[in-house]
C-alpha cells in the first residue's frame, strides 16, 4: 500500500494533477506513513521523471508549471507532519539572474528541479548585483552559487561575481547557465560548471558536489 | 537586402546584422534613448550602416513587446547590464483582465508610434517602412507575464486563446496604419519571438495556439500589398518548421520572405523547406561576436556563407538573432570581411 501512494504520487506530480496530488498526500497522512520518505519517494520521484522528461524533449514548460503546482499542494499537506529533519542537512545553494535581466524562467526551472532533488535553494530573483551574490553566500555559507543570463549584456557580470564570491568562500561550487553562455564561456569565466537547461544544472550541480 | 529580396544581381553576399543596441553603443548613445526615442534609433542604425558597409533596414523592435502595448508599463533600458526594453507591469495579472483589456488604438499603443517614427525616417530615404505582425504567443507572455501564460496554457486555455485572437484584431490596425500611411508596397513586415521555442512550449502548443493567427495576420499583410516579411524565429525552433511551412503554405507563397531562424536550425533544413522561394537569412551564433575572436568570427561566417549560398532563392549573412549589443567592432567588420572574401559573386 505505502508504494502504491508514493508512486500514486509520483504520477500526480509528473501528470501535474493537483487533485490527485492532494488526495495521495491525504493518504500518506491517514494511513500513518512517513511524510519526509512521501516527499522525497514520491514528489521528488516524479520531478526527477519530469526532469528527465524536459531534457529529452518530451515535456515543456507548461507541463512543468503544472507538475510544480501539484508538487507544491502534496507538500503543503505533507510539510507539516515532517517528525524530524533528516540527518544529513542538504546542500545550501544560492541562485540567481546577474545584474539588468530580468529573464527568469530559466532561474525559476532550476530552483524547482534543485529543491526537488533535495538542495536548499536560496532565490535571488532576478537582477542581483555582485554585491548580493556574496554577501548570501557568505551569510548563508552556501555549497553553490548558481547565476544566469539570457542576455549578452547581463552575462558579463559573472566572472566578476564568480572571482568575488570565491574571495570569501573559495571552496564554493560556482555554476553558470543560459540562453548566450557555452562550456567555453563558462571556462572562460572561471565556473566550476556550465549547464545549458535545468535538467543538466541538477546533474551538474549533484555531480559537483560529489566532488568537493 | 532589398536587392536580393527582389531578384536582383548582386556583387557580393548581402550582410544584415541584425544591429539594433549595438548601433547606439558605437555612436556614444545611452542605449535607453536608442529605444525611446525613434530619430536617435533610426539615426544610430544608419550610422553603423554607413561605417561598417554592411546593407540591413533600419527598423524598430524589441522581444518584450506586448506588455506596453495592451496598457502595461516597460522600462527603457539605462542601467548596466540591460540589453533592451524591458517590462514592469504586465497588463494581464488576472484571469477577469482578459475579457476588460481593450484592443488598442496602434497611434498610442505603447511602442508603436516609435515604430512608426522610425518607418517615417526610413521612408523618407526610399528604405521600407518596418512593422511587426504575429509572435502571438510572444506578445500573449509579455502582456500575461511568460509563467502565467505557460501555466494558463494548460489550465485556462481559453483565456489565451480568446487574448491571442485580441492580438490578432490589434495587429490587422497596425498593419491598416502602416499601409495607409506608406502605401503597402513600401512595407515591410517583421515578425519574430522567443516565446514561441521549443525550448519553451511544445509545437503542439504552438499550433494549437498560433498558427490559426498567423496565417490570418500573414494573409491580411498580403493582401494589403505588403511585399516582404522578415521572419525571425528565434531561438530553437526546429520543432515549429512544418508549421511555418504550412503558414507559407496556406499564403501561397506569395510575397518575398527572409528567414532568420536561431543558430540551433541548420540551413539545410531551412533550404529544404524554404528554398524554393524564400530567402535565408544565415545565422551566425550570436553570442560569439561577443566571446570569439575577429579570426574565429571569420571562419564562422564563411561556413555560413559557403552553406546559405546554395539556397536558390537567395541569402543573407546574418546573426541567429540580434547582434549583441557589446559586440567588439571589429566582430561586426568580420561579417562584411567574409562576405566580401567569401561571398562574392565576380
Amino acid at each position: 500500500m505505502k508504494q502504491e501512494i508514493f508512486d500514486g504520487l509520483a504520477e500526480a506530480v509528473v501528470s501535474g494533477d493537483t487533485e490527485k496530488a492532494e488526495k495521495f498526500a491525504k493518504e500518506v497522512i491517514s494511513n500513518g506513513l512517513d511524510a519526509y520518505e512521501a516527499i522525497m519517494d514520491g514528489c521528488s520521484k516524479g520531478m526527477g521523471i519530469v526532469s528527465q522528461r524536459y531534457e529529452a524533449g518530451e515535456m515543456y514548460v507548461p507541463e512543468i508549471l503544472c507538475s510544480a503546482e501539484a508538487m507544491n499542494v502534496a507538500i503543503e499537506i505533507l510539510k507539516p507532519h515532517i517528525k524530524a529533519d533528516p540527518a544529513v542537512s542538504p546542500k545550501k545553494v544560492v541562485l540567481g539572474v546577474t545584474k539588468g535581466d530580468v529573464h527568469e524562467i530559466g532561474k525559476n526551472l532550476v530552483k524547482l528541479l534543485m529543491e526537488a532533488a533535495g538542495f536548499k535553494v536560496i532565490d535571488l530573483g532576478r537582477d542581483v548585483s555582485t554585491e548580493t551574490f556574496v554577501e548570501t553566500v557568505k551569510r548563508e555559507d552556501a555549497d553553490i552559487c548558481a547565476m544566469s543570463a539570457l542576455m549578452t549584456t547581463s552575462m558579463i557580470f559573472m566572472p566578476e561575481t564568480i572571482k568575488q564570491v570565491k574571495k570569501v568562500k573559495p571552496d564554493i561550487i560556482t555554476m553558470v547557465g543560459g540562453g548566450p553562455l557555452s562550456p567555453d564561456v563558462a571556462e572562460n569565466y572561471g565556473a566550476d560548471g556550465y549547464a545549458k537547461d535545468a535538467a543538466t544544472a541538477v546533474k551538474i550541480a549533484k555531480k559537483l558536489v560529489g566532488d568537493i | 537586402m532589398f536587392a536580393v529580396m527582389t531578384g536582383q544581381k548582386l556583387d557580393r553576399v548581402p550582410v544584415s546584422p541584425f544591429a539594433m543596441g549595438y548601433t547606439a553603443q558605437i555612436c556614444g548613445i545611452p542605449l535607453g534613448d536608442f529605444y525611446a526615442d525613434g530619430k536617435k534609433c533610426f539615426k544610430c542604425q544608419l550610422l553603423a550602416s554607413d561605417l561598417h558597409g554592411y546593407d540591413s533596414t533600419p527598423m524598430y523592435a524589441y522581444a518584450s513587446i506586448g506588455a506596453w502595448e495592451f496598457g502595461g508599463e516597460i522600462g527603457f533600458p539605462y542601467e548596466p547590464g540591460h540589453g533592451a526594453p524591458y517590462v514592469k507591469k504586465h497588463p494581464i495579472e488576472k484571469p477577469e483582465d482578459v475579457d476588460k483589456i481593450e484592443v488598442p488604438d496602434p497611434k498610442t499603443a505603447g511602442s508603436i508610434p516609435l515604430f512608426m517614427e522610425v518607418s517615417k525616417q526610413a521612408n523618407a530615404l526610399g528604405m521600407p517602412a518596418v512593422f511587426m505582425i504575429g509572435a502571438f504567443i510572444t506578445h500573449c507572455g509579455n502582456a500575461m507575464e511568460t509563467s502565467r501564460m505557460l501555466l494558463w496554457m494548460i489550465r485556462k486555455p481559453e483565456l489565451v486563446h480568446k487574448f491571442i485572437g485580441k492580438i490578432e484584431g490589434y495587429e490587422k490596425l497596425v498593419t491598416d496604419w502602416f499601409v495607409d500611411t506608406f502605401g503597402g508596397d513600401k512595407c515591410m513586415a517583421f515578425a519574430g519571438g522567443a516565446i514561441e521555442s521549443n525550448k519553451v512550449i511544445s509545437p503542439k502548443q504552438f499550433e494549437s495556439f498560433s498558427v490559426s493567427h498567423e496565417i490570418n495576420i500573414h494573409r491580411y499583410a498580403l493582401d494589403k500589398g505588403v511585399p516582404s516579411v522578415m521572419m525571425h524565429p528565434c531561438a530553437d525552433q526546429n520543432k515549429n518548421l512544418p508549421f511555418y511551412k504550412q503558414i507559407r503554405e496556406a499564403c501561397g507563397w506569395k510575397g518575398k520572405y527572409v528567414w532568420n531562424f536561431g543558430p540551433e536550425t541548420s540551413i539545410e533544413k531551412q533550404i529544404e523547406n524554404f528554398g524554393a522561394h524564400d530567402v535565408i537569412g544565415g545565422n551566425v551564433d550570436p553570442p560569439s561576436f561577443q566571446t570569439k575572436s575577429f579570426e574565429e568570427i571569420v571562419m564562422l561566417c564563411k561556413d555560413n556563407i559557403e552553406r546559405g549560398i546554395k539556397n536558390p532563392s537567395g541569402y543573407i549573412l546574418m546573426p541567429g538573432c540580434e547582434m549583441p549589443p557589446l559586440a567588439p567592432p571589429i566582430n561586426v567588420h568580420a561579417m562584411v570581411y567574409a562576405a566580401r572574401k567569401f561571398g562574392s559573386f565576380e
